[in-house]
């Protein structure tokens, strides 16, 4: 796509009139093509500038062949990691360290960009009527659907052109070394989940009644996925799993090395499949409706709804329930593979070191879950980041008015909202132990009830942390509420990640909320610095409680 | 001293450099039913919202009987319902669980008149609110304000959405709880709901209160036109006193008259009038008389 159509496309869509005076054919193609080329071409920089900082840091930190090996002999035994971003092979090259580091972790980066990209410019911009306006005799539904998925394509091919610009250029110097046709392919590799869950997105768009629901039901593909692969990477035999997901197929691609380019087939049929449905639904549902049907009425159930804290539970109970299958499933499957997972690696004395200096006691099972339940806490406090942006859509979107015009505090609501999440936090640290035992107790592993479930309880302290800080933004800051709590996740797992690979300085280690989480069950959960967590999360809540009885109400 | 529905002293809201309220002095009677009106932009919402205490004033202070609206915003919340005009719902929820939730969080319902109203609007409360249409919604909101039978109802261009049924209906209720002694503050646009309703009119303009009164008091500061046909020649009647905006169409003349009509009927009587036609301004001239012809926002000053 040209950038001339590009300017033309935003010229139209700035004067919000509509498609005067061009083809009305192309608009949406056009319009969707503007917005998802600039951010892959962003994010290309990103994913480049990652690529290159790989590449060129291990060149260069890493000159003789022994600090490789000693490297590759470290990381080959890491189980956590490998279970975290996948197996760590040949890492005693640029070509593997690249590929490796690289694929783990800029794979879910770019997931989670194409199912938020996707459900963005489809669904998001449907919800806000911008399609009825252009599709008035225009064009037709189907049509409409297929230009979006084109221009959401397009998208990803920007982020894969900018991804392999600068990846090329840095297979340049010549202690990297890496050929430009190895390098463009590396970048295919980044950008396949990207695209596969922009097809996930689309085709979500198509089954949910709105963005929110959509965004979900594509972040619950995306978590099967993960834990998918955490499973088939976990060392237990379980590896043909790795053909059952996404993310595993982008894996069994080993850019750089070994490189299996059949792997693409089914990356590009999940794509061709789910785009297809996708524009096929949209032209069997109406304009604004869901696929997945939808009762227009219902015997009044007023149970729960007597006043503020009974309306939260109602609207979060159907989030809050997704979110609880899937901790439990996720917690389930790694307690049934746990024991396997420690058995091999009691074999392995590098493991036993490294265990003793984390204080750990137990069986390799309780080291392998230690680091699984690190996802596991990312889960949860994203419940709490979730819920504290749905309190702000409550505000943003007007319906707060409702009940703010009536006999009602603002500080009764929101607290009275904010029981209601603490409740759901808990009761997930609960279920993510439970499910864990109930997994490691159908296979023998030996892990009892109450030391799971401390270790379940261990993961709500990050939880409440987060909510203080979204609070205290919600307080202070409306707008910036979700960029802010989804912020502070994304870096801390980034850093969990990288800074496990990097032997980054405990500055940058700290500002990670999940690093103050103490490796339960491996080790005793710290109650202590759980209970520094919470006090600051309750100061939080209490500042942008305050804040937000004294400011505005402020839209969208 | 009596205690005011409404009362402002200075109540100004600033964003910015712009004024979206600036300095209004309000005060309303219980009992009261007060046309609030303005073109876009003008600053009706605003003075709702600090009246609501859900913005706070840059300047000034307001008070719903007697009670602080910033400070003592719950115990006026128990006097007053509000209707916005758009209505913002729980989707998930039908409309028979929206009004129970409201009447809860309100504290009283008068649950036969909620089922009179309900069947007054038509409406099908089994429904999700997903699936009513943007007028349904709109009623849905405005049953539930006026089912609370609050003593002041704050109506934010409520009839948005509205067929001519509905707003006939509308107009009943609104009659309805004047009758009964409660207090309206309507903001509106549909100038024949107001001058149908509303006992005293207050005109807004870019965040000022530029009019406020009973429409006799508006038409009294506006022309009166008028209309006369002569037998023969028609005189010159742009030199008298208090007369503007002389048309001339054959025999007949058509003009504004300011202040008191002696001047022009002094000139009548010996021109040889046929015919004589008066008429009041409508609120729709007062209206345009204030912000001029234009219905696209851009404003002539004609003071």
């Amino acid at each position: 796509m040209s950038t001339d159509t590009v300017e033309r496309a935003l010229s139209t869509r700035d004067s919000s009139t509509g498609p005067v005076g061009r083809t009305p054919a192309a608009v949406v193609a056009a319009l969707t093509t503007a917005r998802a080329a600039r951010s892959g071409a962003l994010w290309g920089l990103v994913f480049g500038l990652y690529v290159t900082a790989s590449s060129l840091g291990y060149a260069t930190t890493y000159k003789t062949a022994q600090a490789r090996e000693q490297l590759a002999a470290a990381f080959g035994s890491n189980f956590g990691i490998n279970a975290l971003i996948g197996p760590a092979r040949h890492i005693d090259t640029v070509a593997g360290f690249t590929a490796w580091r690289s694929l783990g972790v800029l794979s879910i980066v770019g997931a989670v960009w194409g199912l938020l990209l996707a459900t963005k410019l489809l669904r998001g911009e449907e919800d806000a009527g911008r399609w009825e306006v252009l599709l008035v005799g225009h064009t037709t539904r189907r049509r409409a659907a297929a230009q979006a998925v084109g221009g959401l394509m397009s998208g990803a091919l920007a982020l894969w052109a900018v991804t392999a610009v600068i990846a090329v250029a840095a297979g340049q110097p010549s202690s990297v070394s890496l050929s430009p046709g190895s390098m463009m392919f590396l970048a295919v590799a980044l950008v396949c989940s990207a695209a596969m869950f922009v097809a996930v997105g689309a085709f979500t768009s198509q089954l949910a009644a709105t963005r929110r629901q959509a965004a979900a039901y594509a972040g619950a593909a995306l978590g099967v996925s993960y834990a998918l692969r955490m499973m088939a990477d976990s060392g237990t035999g379980l590896d043909w799993l790795r053909w059952a997901t996404p993310l595993g197929w982008v894996e069994e691609l080993r850019p750089l090395s070994q490189t299996r380019p059949l792997a693409l087939l089914p990356i590009v049929a999940l794509i061709l499949a789910l785009t297809g449905a996708a524009v096929h639904l949209a032209g069997t549902r109406d304009l604004g409706a869901s696929t997945i049907p939808d009762r227009d009425t219902a015997v009044p159930r007023t149970r729960l709804l007597g006043g503020p804290v009974g309306l939260s539970v109602r609207l979060a109970r159907p989030v809050l329930i997704g979110w609880g299958i899937g901790i439990a499933g996720l917690a389930m499957m790694m307690g049934v593979i746990a024991k396997s997972v420690g058995d091999a690696l009691a074999e392995n004395p590098a493991f036993h070191k490294a265990l003793a200096q984390l204080g750990g006691k137990g069986a390799g099972a309780t080291a392998y879950l230690a680091v699984t339940f690190l996802v596991v806490a990312l889960l949860v406090a994203l419940v709490a980041a979730g819920q504290i942006a749905a309190a702000r859509a409550e505000e943003a979107e007007g319906r707060l008015d409702n009940l703010l015009v009536r006999p009602l505090w603002r500080a009764s609501w929101l607290v009275g909202r904010l029981v209601v999440i603490l409740g759901a936090l808990i009761l997930a640290g609960l279920v993510a132990g439970t499910a864990t035992w109930l997994g490691a107790a159908s296979q023998n592993a030996g892990i009892d009830l109450t030391t799971l479930l401390q270790a379940g309880l261990n993961l709500v302290p990050p939880a409440v942390f987060v909510l203080g800080v979204g609070v205290l933004t919600f307080g202070l800051w409306p707008r910036g509420v979700s960029m802010v709590t989804y912020g502070l996740l994304a870096w801390s797992f980034l850093v969990e990640i990288i800074g496990g690979i990097v032997n980054a300085s405990h500055w940058v280690l700290d500002t990670s909320v999940l690093h103050h989480m103490a490796a339960a069950p491996a080790v005793d959960p710290n109650w202590a610095s759980g209970a520094v967590l919470i006090g600051l999360g309750l100061v939080g809540v209490t500042v942008g409680t305050a804040a937000f009885s004294r400011r505005d109400l402020v839209g969208e | 001293m009596a205690t005011f529905a409404i009362r402002t002293e200075g109540l100004s809201k600033r964003y910015g450099s712009m004024d979206a309220l600036a300095g209004l002095d309000l005060e309303v009677q219980p009992g009261e039913v007060v046309g609030y009106l303005g073109p876009n932009g003008a600053g009706k919402t605003t003075t709702i919202r600090l009246l609501l205490g859900l913005i706070r004033p840059s300047a000034g202070r307001g008070e719903i009987f007697g009670l602080d609206c910033q400070h003592q915003a719950v115990q006026a919340h128990r006097r007053l319902s509000y209707v916005a005009g758009e209505a913002n719902l729980w989707p998930s929820l039908t409309g028979a669980e929206t009004l129970h939730l409201l009447g809860r969080i309100q504290g009283r319902v008068d649950e036969a008149y909620r089922d009179e109203l309900t069947e007054r609007f038509d409406l099908d409360a089994a429904k999700k609110v997903r699936a009513y249409s943007k007028g349904n919604r709109q009623k849905l909101i405005l049953i539930g304000a006026l089912m609370c039978r609050p003593d002041l109802l704050m109506l934010d261009e409520p009839t948005s959405g509205l067929d001519p049924l509905m707003e006939q209906a509308f107009r009943h209720s609104v009659q309805e709880a004047k009758d009964r002694g409660q207090t309206v503050f309507l903001s509106s646009h549909i100038l024949s709901e107001v001058e149908a309703l509303c006992d005293r009119v207050g005109i807004l303009r870019s965040g000022r209160l530029v009019e406020m009164g009973t429409m006799a008091q508006l038409r009294h500061l506006s022309a009166l036109t008028v209309e006369a046909t002569f037998e023969t020649t028609v005189p010159d009647l742009s030199k008298v006193e208090g007369v503007t905006a002389v048309q001339v169409d054959g025999r007949v003349v058509r003009c504004q008259v300011h202040g008191t009509v002696e001047p022009l009927l002094k000139v009548l009587a010996g021109s040889g009038v046929q015919g004589l036609l008066s008429r009041e301004p409508s609120l729709e001239e007062l209206f345009l008389a204030h912000y001029g012809s234009s219905t696209d926002g851009v404003l002539t000053d004609v003071h």
